[in-house]
């Protein structure tokens, strides 16, 4: 019975790993987009699922095979974000924080009306590549999904990290986020770096949207609550610091999944699955009050 | 005694139907009735959690259309009008508000959602205003009539769905421990409680329950947790999106129950999509009930009124999906209303109409399945009682046994 | 232009606002009194959001969880919630809910002001968020006091006021529309009234000075913990209020009927309003209650010429035009429509002042 609860348990925890990474990447782009632009994007979910539903597209209508539309989906979410970036963000970026926050949830409601205006509210279903087999490990029953979604999640902030560290891109890219106003000094052009940020956040969202999908299948508000909970994962670990979305993301999946575990047992049978999605939101709370920088975060300065 | 107060209940229904305020009397023609059209509408949630139950609207709209194109009814157009309602019962409310005072539609029809019709029910009684044949199969809406009888609903009643659920694993497994994943709301709880009586006094229980809301993000870690109960029948009263869930996170856990799914999400484009593409194989021997013919049963591809559907369909809802039987539930329903309008006659009047919701008797619907009869009656004031059990079988439905009948919901 | 002169004219022109508000039913249909009755639920809740957004500058996206508050308070105090094993009996008329409506919630949002103190600008959008995300979840947890996902039924009801049958008022019989419509207006230009003056005393220079700049405020000896924190109560008593006589004019509540997206649109309100004036509130209103009928096509909609009504008729297109139209304000008003009004306003007045800009 023992034996059989702790399967139970690494079954939770290694789900909660891949859900946690997906909200990883989601947290990333939120955190990409906070740091370069000062901008909260609450369009960053319906971003992710446009993208999506053309991956989706690309095979079911166009007979494209699954990597080469995954790859092709990228590259149209990248220039979509930096697309956006200069159309719609760029003119409103320095004025008020109220302007942004309506611009951006006018991106949301546009950009959800406009997936279900051209692809109707059905369900679809967006196959994953890594199949639906099961491999039992030591009595522990794990998804081959799961183990790719965490590889793939793994491996794109591994690259993302490379790209910010190792390369002149990667260091513009910083350099404009932390100061604008002396990157431009030493040539940096930095209203291209900014897009180049969107453009990369609408990337990892594509990511998300194409990992979230196979598993709770594909419909225009698949994207709503892996949001929140990114939200959740971004302010926890720190609204500007990449590593604090990581750590953040994972922490939650792994979290949300333990409360549920434990929720069959006495003490915690109060946590029924309706304050899912409240608990996540508990955290944000919490967090923003205790310390609003999370984790990772330096402390705000507010200058007279 | 049974009987004897469904009689009186029904007396009653009938009664209140007919006492006419004197405000209609003397009316020459009620609202929505002119000499060329008759209006009627009904709101339907083409956008927010449940969008992919606009198809039951679109496919009673086509078969209107395809009957007006035919001279309508009674020389009189059917115009029939659909308004969003995102499935937020306050904007059904000020939806349906608009549609009897500003529209003046004759009356509110195919309204869907059980949450959306029991927010305007008490309103539409109350300015008898005929809700008719609600897109919902809550039990109250047939129950309930004396108490509402300007409302009726059309599909079988989800109590009697689950009585026949819990009389099959009754009768097929011994023993059975039934994990029950559920909608919080009445649609789910209607289904989860018709289950348990139909298990009562077998050796079989419901172990294990679990609900999820419209707005959960998923339902992974109540299948978890159904998994952990040690059922071996796993009962899915859910909405498709969540249903096709529950098959993907219980093939991932390894779990492999028989499984019953509702009538809502047991269609054969959703187990399609809960298939996987084929890989996964919980999907294999899935129960469920239906009154419809189904698009993709290779049975149907010769039937008449199929060959219809498919025609309408296509002429009428252009870039609509013909496998989404939900259109064929929409024309399913659209046809007995050009039924009780056609015996309404030349001046159709809305308590004219209830009478004759009141009375069906139609055998003959061409979208239902052979058998099935559309029935109301004194004391019966559910249209459709019957249903067929069916097997999924290597990516298609068979029927199992014959036509089951409730005779009580 | 004199203050003086400015608050006669300001005076004058409320007066006439009431009158036009009076005497508005005689000239439109029956229906449309109710669909009017929300633009005052509505600009009731906008006050509140504007005197918190507009005033001291805190962003709030959770202002529909407050309405929720209020309605339910309303929707408990009158129909009781003993059917679903809660402990309220009901029986409350509906008017007197208001009040106590507006007080609960009043103090919920006394109690999330203060820890929000530490939260601001975008922060501080993103817990109000969670908020108004989190309230349908939370009501539908405790199902045994709010009815859960079924919700209250109040149609019909004797403590409805005006649901079935006219209602006698000052020896006139209004029909149930009327009344609704003339509850709420006038709750709402009684609101308006009190916030006006509210503001106007030391209270809105408080909240002004806050607004402007925090730490300036302080070292003038405003105590921001004092006022951001009453300005959130206010706010939300005022959105408590809103979501009562939302309660009312529906007949129905349940989780699903204060959704996410009400909070949205009333920030949305506020925005494209423009903060400040009443003359851009009540612009927010109209703003909410009707661009999703227009956007469908409906009533005004029903301007547009065919081909375009086609393609946004299909689901979705409403909710595109939607947010496009939002984008674009943003872009050319960014004041809001109070804001075009008032610089309108400005060039009028101050013709004579323009050199000296």
């Amino acid at each position: 019975m023992v034996a059989a609860a702790f399967s139970d348990f690494m079954q939770q925890v290694v789900s909660g790993l891949a859900s946690g990474g997906i909200y990883a990447l989601l947290a990333l782009a939120l955190v990409i987009i906070h740091r370069s632009t000062g901008v909260i994007n609450f369009a960053q979910g319906e971003m992710a699922t446009l993208s999506t539903y053309i991956a989706w597209a690309l095979i079911a209508h166009h007979g494209w095979r699954y990597w080469p539309a995954f790859v092709g989906t990228l590259v149209f979410s990248f220039v979509g974000g930096v697309g956006i970036h200069r159309v719609v963000i760029r003119p409103v970026e320095r004025g008020s924080v109220l302007r942004i926050v309506i611009v951006t949830i006018g991106l949301l409601v546009a950009i959800n009306g406009f997936v279900v205006w051209e692809w109707s509210g059905e369900p679809q279903q967006l196959q994953s590549p890594f199949g639906t087999e099961t491999y039992d490990i030591g009595g522990v029953i794990v998804a081959a999904q799961d183990i790719g979604t965490i590889a793939v999640a793994l491996g794109i902030v591994l690259l993302l990290w490379g790209l910010f560290q190792f390369t002149k891109v990667g260091l513009a890219l910083r350099a404009a986020a932390v100061n604008p106003e002396e990157a431009r000094l030493v040539g940096v052009r930095v209203t291209w770096m900014l897009a180049l940020g969107w453009g990369l956040a609408a990337l990892l969202g594509a990511v998300a949207g194409m990992l979230t999908a196979p598993t709770v299948g594909l419909d225009p508000n698949m994207m709503a609550a892996v949001l929140i909970y990114a939200f959740a994962a971004a302010v926890l670990g720190g609204i500007d610091s990449p590593i604090g979305a990581v750590v953040g993301g994972l922490l939650i999946g792994v979290l949300l999944n333990m409360l549920s575990f434990l929720s069959q047992y006495g003490a915690f049978d109060w946590f029924t699955e309706e304050l899912r999605l409240p608990m996540a939101l508990l955290i944000i709370l919490g967090v923003l009050l205790v310390r609003p920088q999370g984790i990772f975060g330096k402390p705000e300065v507010k200058r007279v | 005694m049974i009987a004897r107060r469904s009689v009186a209940s029904a007396v009653v229904g009938a009664a209140l139907v007919f006492a006419l305020p004197a405000a209609f009397a003397g009316s020459a023609a009620d609202p929505g009735v002119s000499a060329t059209t008759i209006v009627i509408g009904g709101t339907s949630p083409l956008t927010g959690p449940a969008a992919s139950y606009a198809s039951v609207a679109r496919g009673a709209k086509a078969y209107f259309d395809f009957v007006n194109a035919g001279g309508g009814v009674s020389k009189r157009k059917i115009d029939y009008r659909i308004v969003d309602d995102a499935y937020n019962p306050a904007q059904t409310v000020q939806a349906v508000r608009r549609l009897v005072e500003q529209d003046k539609v004759f009356a509110v029809f195919n309204t869907l959602g059980t949450e959306a019709n029991l927010a305007i029910r008490d309103y539409l009684n109350q300015v008898k205003v005929p809700q008719l044949f609600v897109a919902s199969g809550a039990t109250t809406w047939g129950r309930d009539a004396a108490k509402y009888p300007w409302t009726i609903g059309f599909q079988p009643s989800y109590a009697a769905e689950g009585l026949n659920y819990g009389q099959y694993i009754a009768r097929t497994k011994k023993q059975a421990k039934v994990a029950v994943l559920f909608q919080n709301d009445d649609y789910g709880k209607d289904l989860l409680a018709s289950l348990k009586q139909g298990l009562a006094r077998s050796g079989s229980k419901v172990v294990a329950a679990e609900p999820y809301q419209v707005t959960s993000p998923d339902v992974g870690s109540q299948i978890a947790k159904l998994k952990a109960s040690g059922a071996n029948v796993l009962c899915i009263f859910a909405t498709p999106t969540f249903a096709i869930q529950a098959y993907v996170f219980a093939n991932r856990l390894g779990w492999k129950p028989l499984v019953i799914n509702n009538a809502v999400s047991g269609t054969s484009n959703i187990m399609v999509l809960a298939s996987e593409g084929g890989k996964n194989k919980l999907v294999e021997g899935t129960i469920t009930t239906t009154v419809l013919k189904d698009p993709t049963d290779p049975r149907w591809n010769k039937d008449a009124g199929m060959k219809q559907y498919r025609a309408l369909l296509a002429k009428y809802a252009k870039g609509a999906n013909p496998n989404d039987v939900y259109h064929v539930y929409g024309m399913a329903v659209a046809y007995e209303t050009v039924g009780v309008l056609k015996r309404l006659g030349a001046n159709p009047t809305r308590v004219g109409l209830m009478a004759r919701a009141r009375s069906i008797s139609s055998a003959k619907n061409p979208f239902l399945l052979p058998g099935v009869s559309v029935k109301t009656g004194k004391g019966d004031n559910f249209p459709i009682q019957q249903g067929q059990l069916q097997r999924w079988t290597k990516g298609r439905f068979v029927p199992v046994g014959g036509l089951w009948t409730s005779k009580r919901n | 232009m004199t203050p003086r002169t400015q608050r006669i004219i300001g005076f004058v022109a409320f007066a006439a606002f009431v009158v036009f508000v009076a005497v508005l039913p005689s000239f439109v249909s029956d229906f449309n009194a109710r669909e009017y009755s929300y633009v005052a639920i509505y600009l009731i809740a906008l006050l509140g959001l504007n005197i918190l957004t507009g005033y001291t500058g805190q962003i709030s996206l959770g202002h529909g969880a407050f309405m929720a508050i209020g309605g339910y308070t309303t929707a408990i105090l009158m129909a009781g919630n003993e059917q679903f094993g809660g402990p309220m009996a009901g029986g409350l008329k509906d008017v007197w809910t208001l009040p106590i409506a507006g007080l609960v919630a009043g103090l919920f949002g006394l109690a999330f002001g203060l820890p929000a103190l530490r939260l601001s600008g975008l922060y501080l959008a993103l817990a109000t968020f969670a908020i108004a995300v989190a309230m349908p979840s939370t009501v539908k947890r405790f199902a045994e006091f709010s009815g859960g996902g079924q919700g209250i039924q109040l149609f019909g009801i004797p403590e409805l006021t005006g649901s079935i049958s006219n209602v006698n008022v000052l020896g006139r019989s209004l029909s149930p529309n009327d009344w609704m419509y003339y509850l709420a207006w006038s709750i709402a230009l009684v609101m308006f009234a009190g916030a006006w003056l509210i503001l106007r005393g030391r209270t809105g220079r408080a909240f002004r000075a806050v607004r402007d700049s925090e730490t300036a405020a302080v070292s003038s000896g405003v105590s921001l913990a004092r006022y951001k924190t009453l300005a959130f109560g206010i706010s939300a008593a005022y959105a408590g209020v809103a979501g009562g006589l939302f309660a009312i004019a529906s007949a129905f509540v349940n989780p699903d009927t204060f959704p996410v997206a009400l909070s949205i649109f009333l920030l949305v309100g506020i925005v494209v309003g423009g903060l400040g004036g009443l003359s851009g509130l009540v612009f927010g209103a109209i703003f909410i209650a009707f661009l999703p009928l227009w956007a469908q096509g409906q009533d005004l909609g029903s301007l547009l010429p065919g081909r375009i009504i086609e393609e946004t008729q299909k689901p979705g297109g409403p909710a595109i035009v939607y947010g496009v139209v939002l984008i674009l304000l943003m872009f050319v008003l960014p004041n809001g429509v109070g804001g075009l009004f008032r610089r309108i306003g400005q060039l009028i007045t101050n013709r004579r002042y323009s050199r000296s800009k």
